[in-house]
């Protein structure tokens, strides 16, 4: 018991960390892929120490401060139920339908704020983000529901469980459609291009960031650092079978590599042909994948 | 023939006004000088006749005549010839009457040439409003006798650099050139 | 109330290594930024990127001349930038007026109406004298050398007076009341120049340009 306390209370601050990184070492691969040299690996590290450095800086109303605090929460306690390096916190039949719906709270915590900063950008970003969630949410709905079907419950530590005994056991194999429907999804819920349409700093500066600077820009940074390890997570939980701590953020790191390296090289959609692409082709794939299932 | 084109749209201005000077000036550029009455009917008559891009207004400040030339460009996508309509009017409390009815985008030229050369043109209800010297209340700033060179020194508080600048005398170079 | 000091040791650092610039695209030396971004120069490897808006920003460049008009939204952005913030200017333009030292509507000397901490000379000032006033940029916050937020802020009063010469501030100051008061005080410096500036000069101009040959 002790030990899952401490654990709680240190996993969130690992994974901030590792997050950290994982956004510097996006930024240096993608500095490569466009053959500059890039920043230092640790380099979202020193922004954040930065940005909490910073002197107050404009506030528009409680609302608008509580509204990176709730992101932060909602992200904090969705982590809780990703069983990292097979090490679960909250682990119930049932878990993962939970964290479907925990994952939107953090989105709708900054649509709250973003609010209250009555800037039109934040306002036109907010309004993206939430479509987009339309968007993709059904393509995860329906591969998550394959994988459920497949393994017979809805746990990740009883799916984790099935899917041990090496590469051949995991999901991605029997379920590779689904697998493919997740991973196009993952591309927006990561907020990569082509479906970065939220935040687009050349069209509406930097959408629901527009307003926040120094520590809300700090607690906005740590969301999206939580926010790459969750997300991330639930592919490698449910399709690439979990693993040890050091292992689990390998797959983990190597799913968001995945997503980076289409990112540096793409162009963005318009939020209408995201939302429809969204709805069409990962849709349809992971519609099939959820039939054979059933079938089988 | 050479400048075939040019020399049709100067016949058919000068046939439909006896009052307009037009003349070819080189391979499609026509001028027309005309009186600043005038100026209505003729571009109206121009865009009748296939000119119905209105390019801008342009505007110079003869200031030994006392008088303001205003031209008007105009482009004719099926004759392929640029027409400048040009006419003088007096320097103090000359006006013009507004192209609006017959060019929208008039309006936003006629407030730029108001705004830096003080024409006053009647019937343009937008021309008081800030363009783009906002909040300025000297004279206009593209008449020969604004001295922009004092102004500046002035306004922005430089004493000394127009003084340096005339003390400045250049001499020839005597060494030798690098070879 | 202690007087203000720049970061040092940690805050420093961070601050230092981690510049993020608002480009403010005035002026001829916006060319010369899309260089020193991308690979040949990479200022990224310095953790210097550019930012959409003035709130997430910490460096503001001026890039070239400035008009009236433009430094109006300058001004208005510099004052909503979080602090520590820096501000950069490029080329001679804002040192002393550079090519268009006798123009009506562009400002000479940027440092009368915003605290400038690094000028970078030329014209236009080629990506590597721009690399090296990153460089000595960093190097000077980590020691704590910079210090032109608290230098407005103190000299508010002076900065302000300078705005109001040359601009309506009323609008575009975010402390309004003082605007208000600096405003009205210069009015009637303000109305003599431009009084003055109807005197006509050309011919005698014009002649003593030929005496200098
Ligand atoms: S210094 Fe030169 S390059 Fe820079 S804005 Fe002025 S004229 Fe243009």
């Amino acid at each position: 018991m002790t030990g899952q306390i401490l654990w709680a209370i240190f996993m969130p601050i690992l994974v901030i960390i590792i997050g950290l990184i994982y956004m510097g070492l996006a930024r240096k691969i993608t500095a490569r892929i466009h053959n500059r040299y890039g920043p230092p690996f640790y380099q979202n590290i020193i922004d954040v120490i930065k940005l909490f450095s910073k002197k107050d800086v404009a506030n528009h109303g409680v609302m608008f401060s509580l509204g990176p605090v709730i992101a932060v929460a909602g992200m904090v306690i969705s982590l809780l139920f990703i069983p990292i390096g097979n090490r679960p916190l909250l682990s119930f039949n049932g878990d993962i339908i939970v964290l479907l719906y925990l994952l939107v709270i953090a989105p709708l915590g900054m649509a709250l704020g973003v609010g209250e900063g009555a800037n039109p950008n934040g306002a036109i970003g907010i309004a993206r983000a939430l479509t987009l969630m339309l968007g993709y949410e059904v393509v995860l709905v329906i591969a998550a529901v394959a994988v459920m079907i497949h393994a017979g419950s809805a746990s990740f530590m009883e799916i984790i469980r099935q899917q041990q005994g090496g590469v051949a056991h995991w999901f991605i194999w029997p379920l590779f459609l689904s697998a493919l429907a997740t991973d196009i999804a993952l591309q927006a819920i990561l907020g990569e291009k082509p479906f970065d349409q939220p935040i687009a700093p050349h069209e509406i500066a930097s959408g629901p960031m527009v307003e926040y600077g120094g520590k809300f820009l700090g607690m906005l940074q740590i969301y999206h650092a939580i926010a790459i390890i969750v997300e991330t997570g639930i592919f490698v939980n449910l399709f690439l079978g979990g693993g040890s701590l050091v292992w689990w953020f390998v797959k983990s790191f190597a799913v968001f590599f995945v997503a980076l390296l289409i990112n540096a090289v793409m162009p963005r959609f318009r939020i209408g042909q995201a939302f429809k692409f969204y709805w069409t082709y990962p849709a349809a794939i992971g519609l099939v994948g959820l039939i054979i299932v059933a079938i089988t | 023939m050479e400048l075939e084109k040019e020399q049709a749209v100067v016949n058919l201005v000068k046939e439909a006004f006896e009052d307009a000077e037009a003349d070819v000036q080189r391979a499609r550029r026509v001028r027309i000088k005309i009186a600043p009455n005038r100026v209505f009917p003729l571009v109206a008559f121009l865009k009748a006749n296939g000119f119905n891009h209105f390019v801008t207004i342009t505007a110079v400040d003869w200031i030994k005549d006392g008088e303001i030339e205003l031209i008007y460009h105009l482009w004719s996508y099926t004759r392929k010839v640029h027409v400048m309509v040009k006419t003088r009017i007096p320097r103090d409390g000359g006006k013009m009457p507004t192209l609006k009815p017959l060019f929208n985008q008039a309006e936003t030229y006629e407030r730029d040439v108001h705004e830096f050369f003080g024409v006053y043109f009647e019937g343009n209800e937008k021309l008081d409003r800030d363009f783009i010297l906002e909040d300025w209340d000297g004279p206009p700033p593209m008449r020969k006798d604004f001295d922009t060179r004092r102004f500046a020194a002035e306004f922005y508080g430089q004493e000394d650099i127009e003084s340096d600048l005339l003390k400045l005398k250049i001499q020839p170079y005597k060494g030798k050139l690098m070879q | 109330m202690a007087k203000e000091r720049p970061p040092k040791g940690l805050k420093g650092w961070a601050q230092g290594r981690s510049l993020w610039i608002l480009q403010f695209c005035t002026g001829c030396g916006a060319v010369e930024l899309p260089p020193v971004m991308t690979s040949r120069y990479d200022m990224e490897r310095f953790g210097i990127t550019p930012m959409a808006t003035p709130r997430q920003a910490d460096l503001l460049l001026i890039t070239g001349y400035l008009t009236v008009k433009t430094l109006k939204r300058v001004i208005r952005s510099y004052e909503q930038m979080g602090e520590p913030k820096y501000v950069i200017g490029f080329g001679s333009c804002t040192v002393n007026g550079g090519m268009y030292w006798d123009s009506y509507n562009t400002i000479k000397r940027l440092d009368l109406y915003l605290p400038v901490d690094l000028y970078i000379a030329g014209c236009m000032p080629r990506p590597e004298a721009i690399i090296e006033a990153f460089n000595r940029l960093i190097e000077g916050i980590k020691q704590g050398k910079f210090n032109g937020w608290i230098r407005y802020k103190e000299n508010l009063r002076w900065y302000k007076r300078n705005q109001a010469m040359i601009m309506d501030i009323r609008k575009w100051s975010i402390d309004k009341k003082l605007a208000e008061e600096v405003w009205r005080e210069v009015q009637e410096e303000r109305r003599k120049i431009f009084e003055q500036a109807t005197v006509p000069h050309v011919y005698e101009y014009a002649e003593r340009i030929s005496e200098v040959g």
